[in-house]
Parts: structure tokens; sequence; C-alpha cells
């Protein structure tokens, strides 16, 4: 067991972290059944602080959320393959290759299709490299909202590495992709593509030294030589 | 471990089913489960007041804390077939889900400004979040537990719980080291875990 990893325990279940801490240590709780259990236990003890704070809702409440449940169809057992969340969270999933979790605390969200952890292996590596970045002592993490969804970038300059990850974009459209550059000076270069029609992936990138700002835009498959102006997003660096 | 003995799953408003049987949430999410929207009207009167308040009390403004709690309370009806019981109560579920939503929310661009500058500038807000939790208590047993923690374990807590703040942010507006929040947070949550008497499994 990764003890250090475990001190997140109380931060997760009060979901004190950030995404790519979340990621992390939803990878440790798939590995460490006794952990699941206390993440359980200690969500479930954060929920009791909700005692605190009850409060009689708007009349209006009820009636907007009856009206949307009887609009809105019910997930199966397992997650819709155009979940955002699912997908994100795929990685860390398959890091651990072996027979995937529905993990701990309440967070039911986390269902993986077996069909999804067939580039398990090349998954876990990237996980690898993730985890190598995110322990980096001078990691950096910079987040921000785009296109409806997040982006959160994590640098190293003492690996020269980052990794992005793209969380929940709006759909960019069959046959359109989103595609992530590093900017320095006035040269863009590319460092991924996330799959077409896709708002979700994660990206690591070598020779991140100098670079001065990140950015998003949206292109045609299979991609763009030169961001297409203007961009979804950014991140100064 | 003993199995469940979270008092959150007591019913609130004694809230009846048609044939007069309190309604127990567990056993109605196994009915929104299948589609049965009664018994998630009935789910909604026993957690909505609780995931509204938490949406508030995080995100203060009212608007935005009912947009969230509606997020919420769609996605108990949405995916109530993933929840797993054995994982713990419906309501802490269900709460999970809420409080994440409020936290993603908080934390969105246009509201992370403000917290920046209320970080840069805020002195120690803590003991207004203490006073605040501690004022508008209406559970004993939560209070008095809260009260059994040391100071630092409290207020890693509750900034971040009712706040939405990350336990980066917690370190800096305590002045106080990573490690040491992060240590906090979890044995501040196992003791008020044991004194709550909170098992699951």
């Amino acid at each position: 067991m990764n003890t250090d990893i475990h001190t997140l325990a109380g931060a997760y279940a009060l979901d004190a972290v950030d995404d790519i801490e979340r990621a992390a240590f939803v990878r440790h709780l798939a590995e460490c059944e006794g952990c699941a259990q206390e993440v359980t236990e200690l969500r479930a003890t954060a929920g009791r602080l909700a005692d605190l704070t009850e409060l009689e809702p708007p009349a209006r409440l009820k009636d907007a959320v009856l009206a949307q449940v009887s609009r809105t169809r019910q997930a199966g057992g397992a997650p819709p393959a155009a979940s955002g969340e699912t997908r994100w969270r795929r990685w860390a999933a398959a890091a651990v290759a072996a027979g995937i979790i529905a993990v701990g605390a309440g967070a039911a969200t986390f269902v993986i299709e077996d069909q999804r952890v067939r580039d398990a292996q090349a998954q876990a590596a990237q996980a690898q490299q993730i985890a190598t970045i995110l322990n980096a002592p001078d990691a950096v993490v910079r987040t921000t909202n785009m296109a409806g969804g997040r982006v959160t970038l994590v640098t190293s300059n003492a690996l020269d590495k980052g990794v992005a990850l793209v969380h929940e974009l709006s759909n960019p459209g069959a046959g359109d992709a989103y595609q992530l550059w590093l900017i320095k000076g006035d040269r863009p270069r590319s460092v991924g593509v996330l799959a077409a029609g896709s708002g979700d992936g994660v990206k690591v990138f070598g020779d991140v030294r100098g670079a001065g700002s990140f950015g998003v835009s949206h292109e045609k498959v299979p991609g763009a030589t030169t961001p297409t102006q203007p961009l979804v997003g950014g991140l100064t660096l | 471990m003993v199995v469940m003995t979270s008092r959150d799953d007591r019913p609130r408003h004694l809230a009846a089913a048609p044939d007069g049987v309190p309604d127990d949430p567990n056993d109605l999410l196994s009915r929104v489960a299948r589609g049965d929207e009664a018994a998630f009207s009935a789910l909604y009167d026993l957690l909505a007041p609780r995931i509204f308040g938490l949406a508030r009390r995080i995100l203060r403004d009212p608007a935005q804390a009912e947009e969230v709690a509606q997020e919420a309370l769609v996605e108990v009806w949405r995916t109530a077939s993933r929840y797993d019981p054995t994982k713990g109560s419906a309501a802490s579920w269900a709460l999970t889900i809420a409080h994440r939503r409020a936290v993603d929310r908080v934390r969105s661009e246009q509201a992370s400004t403000e917290r920046e500058r209320r970080l840069a500038t805020e002195e120690v807000p803590y003991d207004d979040v203490v006073e605040e939790a501690t004022a508008r208590l209406e559970r004993q047993q939560v209070r008095r537990c809260l009260k059994g923690l040391t100071d630092l374990q409290r207020e890693a807590i509750t900034l971040a719980y009712y706040r939405g703040y990350s336990y980066r942010e917690v370190a800096q507006l305590l002045d106080t080291g990573l490690p040491t929040v992060k240590t906090r947070m979890r044995d501040g949550l196992i003791r008020l875990r044991d004194c709550l008497g909170v098992a699951v499994g």
C-alpha cells in the first residue's frame, strides 16, 4: 500500500482534492480493500455534516425536479457510452487492469465497462507516467473551464513533462476533434488530438520547459498543423 | 464491523407511503431504480432539505443552490440503479453526489476569481464557518462530536466540507503545511466517525 497517497483519504472523502489527485486516489482504492472500507465510512461521516445544513427548499424546486425526472431516462447498471465521467475515469481504472471495480464511498459513478479495458496495458503505462508527473516535487497544477467542461494541466519543469486532463468539453461534432497545443514564443506545437467527437481525454507530453501557454483548438479530424483561431480556451504557464 | 448504524436513514418527516408504512430511503431508492416516480417523489421529500441546505451552504447564492440541488436530485434519479447498498446508506450516496456537484460549481471559473481574491486577502475565515455551523446546529450528536475534535481538525474539515475549499486552499487559509492538513482531515474524520458510530459494511 502506498501510504503517502493514502493520507489523502480524508481530503478525498471531503471532496477537497483536485481532479488529478482524485484519479490517483481512486486508483489507489482499487488496489486496497481496507482503504475502500475506510473511505466509505469517512464519506458517510462527512455526509452527516449535511445534517447541520438542512433547509427547506422552495416548493418550485420539487416541481422542477419532478418535471425534469419525468423526461429523463434512467441509466442502466452500466453507464451510457457517452458518459464523460466514465471515460475520464477510464485511464485510472484501467491502470489496475484487474477485474474492474465499482469503487467505494458511494461513488456509484465509478463503473467501467469491460470492453473499455482492452488497452489496459498502454493505459497503465500512461497512468504510471502521469503518476510520475504528479509526484514531481515541482509539479504545478492549473485548471480552467472551457466549452462547458474543464481542462487540468500539470507540468513539471524538472521532468520536462506535462499531462493534460480534459473533462466533459461539449461535443465538438462528428468529424471534429479538440486538439491540444503548447505555445513557446509564438510557435504552437501540437501535443495531442482527442478522439473525434469526444470532449474527454488525457494526453501526456514532453518538452514543456519554456512554454508560455497552453491552448485547446477545435479542428477537423485528424487535426491541424497550426491551431484554428479563436482557441476554445487556454492557460498561461 | 456492524451493519448500518448511521442515523441518517431515518425518515425526517415521517413521510408515509400510500399504504401508511413509513418510507425508508434505501427501499425508496431501490424502487426509484426501477423507474418508480412516486418513490422518487417520496425520496425527494426525505433528501431535498439536506441536499438543498448543503448546496446553499457551499454556494451561498440561493439561485445557484437551487440549480445544483436540482442537478444532484436528477442525477440521483438517473443513476439510481448504480447505488450499491454495501457501500453506505442511500442518504450518504445522494449527499456524496450533491456535495461533489456543489464543490465543482463553487470551484468553477467565475467563482474561482472571487475565491482567489478571498484567499489572498481574507483573514482566516474559519471562525465564522465554525460559528455558523454551530449556531445553526440542529443535530446535537454531530455538534457534540464536532466539538470533540481539535481546533485544527474541525477547521480543516468544516472549511473543506461546508465551503468547498481544497486541502491546498485550507492549508493556505490556516497557514499550515499540506501534510498536516491532509492528516488532520483524515484523523479528524476518523474521530468523528467513531464518535457518531458510523459503520458501513
